[in-house]
């Protein structure tokens, strides 16, 4: 019987410790009383005859599988609400880290933009590796008595709520909000840097916003807050209506009228003491940017576009 | 339809009715063998690996008492309906004698179905 000995502590291996004496104590009794029965056809039973019996039994583990079945780490109901918390967290984690690198880039004298990415991405994979870490264990731990975080939600919904089944754009993608947020913030943090930069490090920078450029943004400063207010309520809604859809088109307006009224307002950027004798490296820097901002209108005038038309078919 | 589809869709088939046939055989107390075998005797057929956990989930979920005896020189672990058990019993062979009342005309339209194709494809 050493190899019924061997077979029932192999299971008891693959057992919580808690369980391990009584499951053990019990599979041995119904092996017994298997081998007993089989040798009441048999006759006497040899090794090979046993280990048939245990063979058929299955492997050691997919026994003690069955006795306690293995348990996932966060449950199939919490799965979809783990994947969206995830989501959300590390889009305002990538937020927060262009917030910061923004901030880093502005302080700095030496503008350099390779530095600029890969201080986000770094930062970024860093913190969010750690974060995803720490949710998931969190979603573990609330599991692991079988409580369920989600399903209060569930209860509360009207089937009017739901977005038209013809319109599959009205689902708001969460990597548009938060890529929306980012550039919003960032735009602010470029904007209002003499904010928190000291006059004598500005100066030392090569190139610099000239005063009207800077001023011309600045007063553009409230359209963008709304344009992080409207990114917060399309976060909370996550689904276009009409007055996310009219509000977008409003925001979307402003920015390609502005965009294309700065790129046209003159020189947009002047030259430090020290590249005062390159004026012509710095008039290729200022076309540059006219036509870089030219280009970057035609995106909210698509988006303007796009939302004027689903605005138009939501109304139908 | 492949046999590893049927074999899935008979698992799933069985799975609801074995917990049926587990509480309906321990009305009188068992241990795991011989119940195995009672079954069996009855025409389910069901393994050590699929039984022997299932009764004790049923016994953890308060379905069944259970208590160790000595018999024929070995300890066995005895299982019985407890009260509870047997109320819920009572509510599934209702369920069951409803589904199974409500399944067989419709088995019956789907065997006279077959036996029509059968005629034609002869």
């Amino acid at each position: 019987m050493e190899l019924v000995k061997r077979y029932v502590a192999a299971v008891q291996r693959e057992l919580p410790e808690d369980k391990r004496q009584e499951i053990g104590r019990e599979l041995n009794a119904n092996i017994m009383d298997q081998l007993d029965a089989f040798e009441q056809q048999q006759g006497q039973l040899s090794d090979e005859d046993i280990a048939a019996v245990l063979k058929k039994m299955g492997h050691p583990q997919a026994v003690a599988y069955q006795f306690v079945p293995p348990q996932s780490l966060v449950a199939a109901e919490d799965m979809p609400l783990l994947k969206h918390t995830l989501f959300m967290v590390t889009g305002l984690l990538f937020v927060l880290h262009v917030v910061g690198s923004s901030v880093d880039l502005m302080r700095s004298s030496n503008v350099n933009l390779i530095r600029f990415v890969l201080q986000i991405t770094v930062g970024f994979l860093d913190t969010a590796i750690f974060t995803f870490a720490v949710i998931v264990l969190i979603f573990a731990a609330v599991n692991i008595n079988g409580a369920r975080i989600s399903g209060s939600d569930a209860k509360d919904w009207q089937p009017r709520d739901l977005p038209r089944a013809d319109l599959g754009w009205q689902h708001i993608s969460l990597t548009d909000i938060f890529t929306d947020l980012a550039t919003y913030i960032f735009l602010l943090i470029v904007i209002w840097h003499p904010l928190w930069v000291s006059p004598e490090q500005i100066a030392e920078r090569s190139v610099t916003f000239t005063e009207h450029a800077l001023q011309l943004l600045q007063w553009f400063s409230p359209v963008i807050v709304l344009a992080v207010l409207l990114s917060l309520w399309q976060l909370h809604r996550r689904i276009w209506n009409r007055n996310l859809l009219l509000n977008s088109v409003l925001v979307n307006a402003a920015f390609t009228v502005f965009l294309v009224a700065l790129a046209l307002s003159g020189p947009l950027l002047q030259t430090g003491p020290a590249e005062l004798q390159s004026v012509f490296r710095a008039l290729q820097l200022d076309r540059g940017l006219t036509y870089g901002l030219l280009i970057t209108a035609c995106f909210p005038a698509y988006e303007l576009l796009r939302d004027f038309l689903r605005l138009r078919k939501l109304l139908v | 339809m492949t046999s590893s589809q049927l074999d899935k869709m008979r698992l799933e088939l069985r799975r609801g009715v074995l917990v049926l046939a587990v509480l309906a055989s321990l009305k009188q107390a068992h241990y795991g063998y011989s119940l195995r075998r009672q079954l069996q005797d009855k025409g389910i057929d069901i393994d050590e690996g699929t039984l022997y956990p299932l009764v004790r989930r049923l016994a953890e979920q308060g379905l069944l008492d259970s208590e160790w005896q000595q018999a024929e020189g070995r300890e066995r672990r005895y299982y019985r309906l407890s009260e509870h058990g047997r109320e819920l019993l009572v509510q599934l062979t209702d369920e069951w004698l409803q589904l199974n009342s409500a399944m067989g005309p419709l088995l019956d339209e789907t065997e006279k179905l077959a036996l029509q194709q059968s005629g034609e494809y002869k």
